[in-house]
């Protein structure tokens, strides 16, 4: 248990260290060969997340052509390698969505954590769980790279794939526990040792992301052990869908936020000093990950709104917890938005708008994370409008969707962790930076890329083009009847292919070239961790600490928390699905060649 | 890259004190925005804008074969299903039994009267479909092993689409059929 500050006590005096406003110093580590093994496993995970982030990123345009109505699917180069829109979409999503993001968070949030606390963590078990994720990786791309578990993202059974690649994407997802358990047990280590301290902010912030992570894959994890593995090795006559879906969603929602708190963690604590700014309020910031870690969980149900047999009043508590989620991504906007007025105060800015200008906007870095966060405005309003119970059935499942998630997950996430590379990557191997402007220009592509592919995806959306289907090969009229009236968004979406094309070359050329370069700078010299200043810091003992503070520092407590709030909300309603559970068989429906389809009655 | 250094007189800058004062009133809003939010959807449900599924033991699920909302998929003989289109009932209202397969539905075309309750129940004979009705607030979810009901009607003529938007395979794209919407007998 962390040590409990003493409540019955009268409220101690307010008194903060003179050098709490100060930036905070990572502790040194001595050990420089641990230091270059901690820095060398890092890179290695992030290096791995953008290999995947290319090729996914290589297979966007040719989504966002069928969206425009053109079917490149049925090119004779491309359909040696691909076999359909499908597969293409698949791996576009799995790679993007679960493959970079994964693998990016597990080095970037170890090796944070790890530097904060100057800990020594065991390297053969981070190197381990290295190697376990990407044996996952391997075994599940297997299937997908030959059309054998072209189940898009969702992978929803009855839809059967290879069992290779259930199997290897549960190995993947269990690295990541390994990863999350490490800095957990990390910080429990570094609490006995510092009792009566507060975590560290960058600290606190990344145990409450992986406690929230080991929250929120329960339901990934109960689905694949306990119904998708036993299904597709024929230890059960058939699959409940349904149950499978709940699970899914369990983990599918919160995941959303297992990606996006990454990316806040940078735009509290490091963006302050990339853009020559103060953080707002640690206190504040640990409140907002708390309320991540309790309320992020136990709302997966509002993706469910169109299943039946879930009672509506269910669907309604989650919605009205989906609508709470909102509030700390709020106070996220007013803290960075904070911080960024400050910073460009503090670099002359006067006036209400015309103090802009004077933020450093040839920063790749804090450019990439200004335009994420800008992108992310859409994406939160298009997020409450999707969770809600009124409006979802108009916009559910359609191209609505995907353009809602490529500016929150496409953009503020996947934007901000780009933008991280630019120094992180010199920060871990002691390279330059190559074509600081080419990286700059990938930034702005990227991001007007995005608009034109929301824009265009909201709007084909609301006239009803339903997402994932390959639209551009459609035959009967009716369908061209529908979508008459939607050229001027299909076009949108088409020109927002080249632009993010253009952007995803430029960046990974500055990315590859940076990393392929030599070594000239002492890494932990030239570009140290960035960490700000702060006006309002939490200070280092709790007993002086305000009350916000020793509230959110207890967070083994808060985590039984998270897990009782989550078994409330889907304790009940899985009960009820397992109790009825209906079993069906599977079904195969994606290759190509009609006559091999169809349902395993013998199952 | 660091703070530039000033080039004009310091500036006053930003102090815990301001920030705290500004911090809540936004925490205030935030919250008061949320239930509001919350207040506004229970609203629009509960005076029936959106067309509620029907869960276990709802209304329709006195069914044959179909218990708490479920149905074998493999076994549709003796359930409603077996044929799937539109009754009209004697008072006066409709019911459609549907049956989502890869990649059409059943019944191909339905006609349903304008101004008249219509029931829909619809349950698929394989993989996950959805059933979407262009235009409409109509969207939901078509799972093997379970039926969906609601209750909507239709207030103008014409013909609709229906889309399956939830992804079934190769031929997805081409999963459509039509509601032709009549409008009532004089």
């Amino acid at each position: 248990m962390t040590v409990s500050p003493p409540y019955d006590t009268p409220a101690p005096q307010r008194t903060l260290e003179p050098d709490a406003y100060r930036a905070r110093v990572a502790p040194a580590i001595g050990d420089a060969a641990y230091l270059a093994s901690l820095k060398k496993v890092t890179q290695y995970y992030v290096a791995t997340a953008f290999i995947a982030l290319f090729i996914g990123v290589l297979l966007g345009p040719l989504q966002a052509f069928n969206y425009a109505g053109i079917n490149v699917y049925e090119n004779p180069i491309l359909k040696a390698l691909l076999k359909s829109y499908y597969q293409g979409l698949s791996l576009h999503g799995v790679l993007n969505a679960l493959v970079f993001t994964q693998f990016f968070i597990s080095g970037w949030l170890l090796y944070l954590p790890t530097r904060d606390m100057g800990a020594r963590i065991n390297m053969k078990f981070a190197w381990g769980t290295y190697i376990m994720m990407t044996a996952g990786l391997l075994i599940a791309a297997v299937p997908l790279l030959l059309n054998k578990a072209t189940l898009l993202y969702t992978f929803y059974p009855p839809m059967e794939g290879h069992w290779a690649f259930y199997v290897g994407a549960t190995i993947m997802v269990a690295a990541s526990l390994l990863v999350a358990g490490q800095v957990v047990l990390t910080w429990v280590g570094w609490k006995k040792q510092n009792p009566g301290q507060v975590t560290p902010l960058v600290t606190f912030m990344s145990v409450s992301l992986w406690m929230m992570w080991l929250v929120c894959s329960l339901g990934l994890v109960a689905e694949a052990l306990l119904v998708l593995l036993p299904w597709v090795f024929g230890l059960r006559p058939g699959v409940d869908p349904l149950i499978a879906k709940t699970l899914f969603w369990w983990t599918g929602h919160a995941i959303v936020y297992f990606w996006l708190l990454p990316a806040y963690i940078s735009w509290y604590a490091f963006l302050p000093k990339q853009a020559g700014g103060r953080i707002v309020s640690e206190p504040l910031a640990r409140l907002t990950f708390v309320m991540f870690l309790l309320n992020s969980t136990p709302v997966g149900i509002h993706h469910q709104y169109a299943d039946p047999n879930i009672s509506n009043t269910w669907k309604m508590i989650h919605m009205f917890l989906t609508f709470l989620v909102a509030i700390p991504s709020l106070l996220t906007a007013f803290s960075i938005a904070g911080s960024l007025e400050d910073a460009a105060r503090a670099r002359g800015g006067r006036g209400l708008f015309g103090m802009l200008t004077h933020l450093p906007w040839k920063d790749p870095v804090v450019v990439g994370q200004i335009l994420a966060m800008v992108s992310f405005i859409g994406g939160g309003a298009g997020g409450i409008i999707t969770a809600s119970f009124a409006f979802s059935p108009v916009i559910h499942n359609t191209a609505w969707i995907p353009g809602h998630f490529h500016i929150t997950v496409g953009t503020a996430v996947t934007q901000t962790f780009m933008a991280i590379a630019f120094w992180l990557v010199p920060h871990l191997t002691g390279k330059r930076l190559v074509a600081p402007k080419v990286a700059l220009a990938s930034m702005w592509l990227w991001f007007i890329g995005m608009m034109f592919f929301a824009v265009g995806m909201h709007w084909e959306g609301l006239l009803g083009v339903p997402r994932r289907a390959l639209i551009s090969a459609v035959a009967l009229p009716i369908y061209k009847e529908g979508y008459m009236h939607s050229q001027i968004p299909m076009a949108l979406t088409g020109i927002s292919g080249v632009i993010l094309l253009l952007a995803g070359l430029s960046f990974f050329y500055v990315l590859f070239a940076t990393l392929l370069s030599p070594r000239v700078d002492d890494a932990e010299a030239a570009t140290p961790l960035p960490y700000s200043e702060t006006i309002s810091p939490a200070g280092r003992s709790l007993r002086g600490a305000s009350p916000l503070v020793r509230a959110t520092e207890p967070l083994l407590a808060l985590w039984v928390v998270a897990f009782a709030l989550v078994a409330l909300m889907y304790g009940p309603v899985l009960m009820r699905l397992t109790q009825n559970a209906s079993l069906v068989p599977g079904c195969n429906y994606y290759t190509t060649v009609q006559s091999e389809v169809g349902c395993n009655e013998q199952r | 890259m660091t703070q530039s250094p000033f080039k004009q007189s310091p500036v006053k800058r930003l102090t815990h004190a301001t920030m705290e004062k500004y911090e809540n009133v936004w925490f205030g809003i935030a919250t008061a925005m949320s239930v509001l939010l919350a207040v506004a959807v229970f609203a629009s449900f509960v005076s029936g804008t959106v067309p509620r599924l029907e869960g276990e033991g709802g209304a329709g699920h006195h069914l044959q074969g179909v218990v708490n909302g479920r149905v074998d998929p493999r076994n549709l003989a003796g359930t409603p299903f077996s044929k799937p289109g539109v009754v009209d009932n004697a008072d006066g209202t409709q019911t459609v039994f549907v049956v989502a397969r890869a990649f059409a539905f059943d019944p191909g075309t339905i006609r349903v009267k304008a101004g008249v309750p219509v029931t829909f129940h619809i349950t698929s004979g394989d993989v996950l479909h959805g059933y979407y009705v262009e235009k409409t607030n109509i969207n939901v979810s078509v799972i093997p092993g379970q039926v969906s009901s609601f209750t909507t009607t239709f207030k103008t003529p014409g013909p609709l689409n229906i889309v399956c938007d939830e992804y079934c395979g190769t031929g997805h794209h081409n999963m459509l059929n039509k509601i032709i919407v009549e409008a009532p007998q004089p």
